[in-house]
């Protein structure tokens, strides 16, 4: 079980709303991914192209464990390490005792979500290591002390201003908010990190189990290098990530970028198959896969199991408008938007997340824009029966739910139902309070029911 | 016009889309020019020279250091393209420095034109069966959005692609 | 033909005009229809809270109410969707319930879509004046489908200039329970709609489901817009 101090959603976005700039940060960000996505989606057909990849990822997760083998065993006889951590605290120690084993003192880093789940950086650090986040958005909050708000563009809550800012004032560059300039002013400062790191830590977007190769999607090179230049490369993602073979692969190079960031394709896709062999001068010499269970073989036992599917895309976040109007930290865990209402829910509790299954006004958006067609609003919805059915639901909503139960079934309770409030209206608007109450009209004198009679 | 003149004329319109410099040539004798054309004076240039027409490039090529670390620009051949998406393909077989297409500022890249596959599919049934140690589909320079959605070109990787198909 | 009307609880209580209105429109098409006078609710509210023993109660209630073969109108997009779509999959374990409800189902009609696809009323004489836009609520949109039907409506309307709205699909933060759960957020996301709107120019916004006009038109005052909300039904009777 992940532990998580319990959050409060609500509290959480009151705040979120309040900030202006977050909120700016926000509406850009909505309308360029909006946009862009429109353009790039012209150039495939979108429903045949995801039926396709929600079959090809159904096969997988229904036959899970027998394609972890096969990918474990085939990543082996390419040379790779291949280690099983059942929880964060099983990762997080594995890959400290791999730095350990190399005498490692610097590591340099690639964007991996999973990493985040585990809270990999600050065992590192606890461990004696220096980790330095290379993927420009992670390298920013990084240096800002937080995490993550968006799963593709971490750093998108924050704007040129507050970037040229934290360069200057923790980089000495001379104060600038031209994007251009801060990220060739990033360049140059991790590029002799990349050049001089003892081992390259990175995630993967799929673990291919034909050929035991790995799958990254990256535009800066950071994942590049980090996979590369080190002598020692550590990747760790979550067991669930696998596709059959490079043959299914296409499908997800025309969904993945497409849905993440309205490119047509990554700068870079890069194969990794096990570490360097004879005659090899590329390839990192030590090349150890982390596969990270966590939760996700519990969750393949239940009826939420299709979340599984889920690419890691970001699109679901990008048209849900509750994400946009709060962002991401609001969610209180890794992972934001629909698919992280679900995947917290779920890896953390329904005793930590109880109020995070409120977050979303059942639009369905997010079920049009998945690639691979997880029924997100389902699932939330199968999520707050969960919440009645273990009693997290507040006394207040089950009594009143229990009396519209009631009410629904007799008409006469209800018609006198509307009687009263329609007469003590003024009683219920102080009740129900300015920002619920207050945004109803008053309650007709005559419904229409008696009207009709 | 031929399967190749279309894959060529697809790839052209595909790599122009994601800021690549495209340039194409009839034959090798016009590679010296586009060489001069493209590669900058004065500056340290790799060119790992383990291909026929790697090693014919060379010959026109100054400054040539034998490592691609402290290069400016890197010349060479690639594995492959692939017209669908307009990308380039760098894999490791053969004791090829996939890093030559990373570190250097400028990547230069070589494509015989009969190297150019339509789809991605095609690509795979060829090379996806046994995969080389690394293999990077490579479409455009580097870049990032990651300030305000921002786009810059060049960030880790080269700043600057050139694709020449021969 | 013959049409049982489900008013819905919103209309019942909060905006009877909206009712009427529908009224005066199948009278004026010859409409023969009845109003089951034991209706209530769709159940929408508990359903969408997650508390399914009392959707049950709600649904029994509704296909007990609406017997027959009649076909069965609502103004409103949620509660079509509800009964249409969600009925079914609240009797899963009850073979008899289930076979209830999926017959029901396939009575059921949103008010533009019985309007159009039954009475074509796009095709007869409409006037109006001024310009209005257009909000595609969520289930209406995406569980329905009915996408072209208000649409036509607005259009047939002559004199009435149409102004669709940028966004027009995107949730106005209504979303039943959650403006209730999450009035903040509810609010803030309202204001967006306003926005794109009062963006418009348009003297009116319309729509076909009283949540979303109500939670707009709140937006809307709290902007000190002057923009007149009005159901789809009140827009198509004002032309008749």
């Amino acid at each position: 079980m992940n532990t998580q101090t319990s959050l409060n959603f609500r509290t959480n976005a009151a705040a979120a709303i309040k900030d202006s700039s977050l909120r700016k940060a926000m509406r850009n960000a909505t309308e360029t991914f909006g946009s862009k996505r429109t353009v790039a989606m012209a150039s495939i057909d979108f429903e045949v192209l995801r039926e396709k990849a929600s079959a090809i990822r159904m096969e997988v997760i229904n036959n899970l464990p027998a394609y972890i083998e096969k990918f474990t065993s085939n990543a082996t006889a390419a040379g790779a390490i291949v280690h099983r951590a059942v929880d964060a605290k099983s990762a997080n120690q594995i890959i400290a005792g791999i730095l350990k084993d190399h005498d490692v003192k610097m590591v340099a880093k690639g964007k991996s979500m999973v990493s985040e789940e585990t809270h990999l950086n600050a065992h590192l650090e606890e461990e004696g290591f220096e980790v330095v986040e290379t993927d420009l958005g992670e390298y920013i909050i990084q240096l800002e002390g937080e995490t993550p708000s968006h799963i593709i563009v971490p750093a998108i809550h924050k704007n040129r201003q507050q970037i040229g800012k934290l360069f200057h004032e923790r980089l000495g560059m001379e104060y600038s908010e031209d994007p251009q300039a801060l990220t060739k002013f990033a360049r140059k400062v991790l590029r002799e990190k990349f050049l001089t790191a003892d081992a390259g830590i990175s995630g993967a977007n799929f673990a291919i189990a034909e050929s035991g190769s790995l799958v990254l999607f990256t535009n800066e090179g950071n994942g590049r290098m980090v996979t590369s230049v080190p002598p020692l490369h550590i990747a760790i993602l979550s067991v669930e990530k696998i596709l059959p073979s490079l043959d299914e692969l296409p499908t997800f190079m025309r969904l993945l970028p497409r849905s993440a960031t309205g490119q047509m394709l990554t700068s870079y896709v890069s194969i990794l198959t096990g570490n360097r062999k004879e005659g090899d001068v590329t390839g990192a010499q030590e090349l150890h896969v982390v596969l990270l269970d966590n939760g996700r073989l519990e969750i393949l036992k239940g009826d939420c199991r299709e979340i599984l599917k889920c690419i890691r895309c970001g699109a679901c976040m990008n048209v849900c408008p509750v994400y946009r109007t709060v962002g991401g930290h609001s969610y209180g865990w890794t992972y934001p938007g629909p698919m992280g209402i679900i995947l917290t829910t779920l890896l953390t509790g329904m005793a930590n997340s109880y109020s995070l299954v409120d977050a979303s006004t059942l639009c369905g958006a997010c079920n049009d824009a998945c690639p691979v067609k997880v029924p997100l609003k389902e699932m939330i919805l199968k999520q707050r029966v969960r919440r009645v059915k273990e009693g997290y639901s507040s006394t207040a909503v089950s009594l009143g739910m229990g009396l519209f139960g009631m009410a629904i079934k007799h008409p006469l309770m209800f018609s006198t139902g509307e009687t009263l409030a329609s007469k003590f209206w003024s009683v219920m608007r102080t009740v129900g309070g300015e920002n619920v109450a207050g945004r109803l009209p008053s309650p007709a004198k005559i419904p229409f029911s008696r009207r009709m009679s | 016009m031929s399967v190749n003149d279309a894959n060529v004329a697809l790839f052209m319109e595909n790599a122009a889309k994601v800021a690549a410099g495209l340039h194409q040539i009839a034959g090798k004798d016009e590679l010296q020019g586009k060489l001069a054309e493209i590669v900058e004076q004065d500056v340290d240039v790799f060119c790992p020279k383990q291909t026929e027409l790697e090693k014919f490039a060379a010959g026109f090529l100054d400054h040539l250091i034998p490592q691609y670390r402290e290069a400016w620009v890197t010349v060479e051949e690639v594995t492959a393209a692939i017209a669908e998406t307009g990308s380039i393909v760098c894999t490791s077989a053969n004791g090829k420095a996939v890093q030559a297409s990373l570190i250097p500022s400028h990547h230069v890249a070589l494509v015989p034109r009969e190297k150019i596959f339509a789809t991605l599919d095609d690509f795979f049934v060829e090379y996806g069966v046994s995969p080389s140690t690394n293999m990077t589909i490579i479409t455009g320079p580097s870049r990032t959005a990651d300030i305000e959605l921002n786009l810059v070109i060049g960030v880790h990787g080269p700043e600057k692609l050139d694709i020449i198909i021969v | 033909m013959y049409v049982q009307l489900f008013g819905t609880c919103l209309v019942d209580s909060f905006f009877p005009e909206v009712g009427e209105a529908t009224v005066q429109i199948f009278n004026k098409f010859g409409v023969d229809f009845t109003f089951p006078k034991e209706q209530t609710c769709c159940g929408q509210p508990a359903f969408n809270a997650g508390y399914l023993s009392e959707s049950r109660d709600a649904a029994e209630h509704f296909i007990n109410t609406f017997s027959g073969t009649d076909m069965i109108v609502t103004p409103s997009g949620s509660c079509a969707a509800m009964v249409k779509h969600h009925y079914p999959e609240l009797f899963q374990d009850n073979p008899q319930m289930l076979e209830a409800a999926r017959k029901v189902g396939e009575r059921v009609y949103e008010l533009s879509q019985f309007l159009v696809n039954v009475l074509y009323v796009h095709e007869a004489a409409l006037t109006g004046s001024g310009s209005v836009t257009y909000h595609s609520s969520c289930h209406l949109t995406r569980t329905l489908g009915a996408v072209q039907e208000p649409q036509l409506l607005i259009s047939a309307i002559k004199g009435m200039e149409f102004r669709p709205m940028p966004d027009a699909t995107r949730c106005c933060g209504f979303g039943g329970v959650f403006m209730a759960k999450l009035p903040e957020i509810s609010m803030a996301i309202a204001d967006d709609k306003a926005e794109s709107i009062i963006a418009t120019g348009a003297d009116i916004v319309t729509g076909c489901d009283c949540g979303c006009l109500m939670n707009i038109s709140d937006a809307l005052k709290k902007r000190g817009s002057a923009v007149k909300v009005k159901h789809i039904a009140e827009l198509v009777a004002e032309a008749l």
